[in-house]
């Protein structure tokens, strides 16, 4: 389930910290993958490219560039920005940031913290799968028949949205993406009998 | 077994320890084309003897150990033809010997099973067999060319109508087949039901287990070793 591997940009100018924080992240069971970066404007360029999840940020390296930093985060509302520190830094500063987390807490800890902070949905993932519901049964049937969304949209009276969310649901409750593999699950729990599905 | 939370590797350990320790580093050299009998030699050694590099092979064996690369890696023109070298082995793998035999356990669990289910999922696996290959095609037939025209200095606008190597293209590919291969684990381990086929579900689930280990490893190389370093070369032309 955490197969997943989370892009971070780490903004850090001691290599030693980064490769440190590396390897604690190595150990915390979810595969990280850690991109050094040199200025802010590296980490924008690569949340731009889209799966950077979290920031990690020594502060030293945006004092003064609050505006820029700021900015940063408009532009980038699902990025998750992190303050390692291990130094004093004005409170003021602290304050911009998502998430302060200290150089000196355990390296269990420091992981432990990046870890619940990098996808809550990871941790719904682990939740019991739950059955799905009666919507979502309709909604399945249908997408085995080879229904495009806009087809179980017309057919279940409900908007195209709709119809994605309750796929994106199905997906998660069964762990099966393909359409092909939603047929066979829907065979194999009886959702759908094997004669109804031609061919 | 495969995933394992092996040591981080260093030059100085000795290769026969850590094979032991994680047997897939067997893989790693198999795809490399390295001798086996490594007697008492460090890792060190073995790269000097096998002429690999030394960061090449740490960054492949530690991710093989479940190591992530880091992002500063000073890479070479000549690993780039290490690195086409042992992705061309692991398509090799892949194509010659990891498919046929998931395929060669579906015909015998298709014997004991003959449920529809069963004889859906199998045409699922063939699907998605044909895609991995069309992948793998789409590497030999575009994308290694394109490498190899890089290292020789040959401008990559070349006279004959070449297909263009794109890197998103390649990502694409990847993830839809991790999907599915995800989607047959998940099949046959949470729903088809089961029919005396106990030992053969097992040995299909652990290869796709395998399978699935080694086409994560290999899709990290491409994605944040092969292209970062490919991207390097082409800037400094």
């Amino acid at each position: 389930m955490n197969r997943e591997i989370k892009n971070i940009a780490v903004l850090e100018p001691s290599q030693i910290v980064f490769e440190g924080l590396s390897n604690v992240l190595s150990k915390s069971g979810q595969q990280f993958h850690l991109l050094r970066t040199d200025d802010l404007n590296e980490i924008q360029n690569l949340a731009a490219l889209g799966k950077l999840e979290l920031a990690i940020i020594n502060p030293s390296q945006i004092q003064n560039k609050n505006k820029e930093f700021l900015s940063a985060k408009k532009n980038h509302p699902g990025i998750v920005w992190i303050a390692l520190i291990y130094n004093f830094f004005d409170q003021q500063l602290l304050s911009l940031f998502d998430k302060v987390i200290n150089i000196t807490d355990s390296g269990e800890s420091i992981a432990e913290q990046i870890k619940n902070l990098s996808n809550s949905e990871i941790h719904n993932n682990d939740v019991e799968h739950e059955q799905l519901s009666e919507r979502e049964i309709d909604v399945l049937k249908l997408i085995v028949k080879g229904f495009s969304n806009k087809e179980v949209a017309d057919n279940l009276n409900i908007s195209i949205h709709t119809v994605i969310s309750h796929r994106k649901n199905i997906s998660q409750k069964t762990g099966i993406k393909s359409q092909s593999g939603l047929t066979i699950y829907a065979i194999s729990n009886k959702i759908i009998l094997i004669e109804d599905f031609a061919k | 077994m495969y995933q394992t939370k092996g040591n981080f590797i260093r030059p100085e350990m000795k290769i026969s320890s850590l094979i032991f320790e994680n047997p897939s580093l067997l893989l790693l050299m198999e795809h490399l084309e390295m001798d086996f009998i490594v007697h008492e030699k460090t890792v060190k050694q073995l790269c000097a003897t096998n002429n690999i590099s030394e960061e090449l092979f740490l960054i492949f064996a530690n991710l093989y150990n479940g190591f992530q690369p880091t992002e500063h890696q000073n890479l070479t023109r000549e690993d780039l033809t290490t690195i086409i070298k042992f992705l061309k082995n692991s398509h090799n793998y892949y194509e010659n010997e990891k498919y046929p035999e998931i395929r060669s356990y579906f015909e015998q669990l298709h014997e004991q099973n003959n449920s529809a289910e069963i004889q859906l999922i199998e045409k699922f696996f063939d699907e998605y067999f044909k895609e991995v290959k069309e992948h793998l095609h789409y590497e030999n037939r575009v994308a290694f060319p394109y490498f190899y025209r890089l290292l020789k200095n040959e401008p990559s606008g070349n006279t004959e109508k070449q297909e263009k190597y794109s890197v998103s293209e390649y990502q694409e590919h990847h993830t839809d087949i991790e999907f599915k291969l995800n989607d047959l684990k998940e099949l046959l381990l949470k729903h088809v039901p089961v029919k005396n086929d106990r030992v053969l579900r097992r040995k299909i689930i652990t290869s796709l287990c395998e399978l699935e280990n080694d086409l994560n490893i290999h899709s990290t190389i491409e994605e944040t070793i092969l292209i970062p370093l490919v991207s390097k070369i082409e800037h400094d032309e």
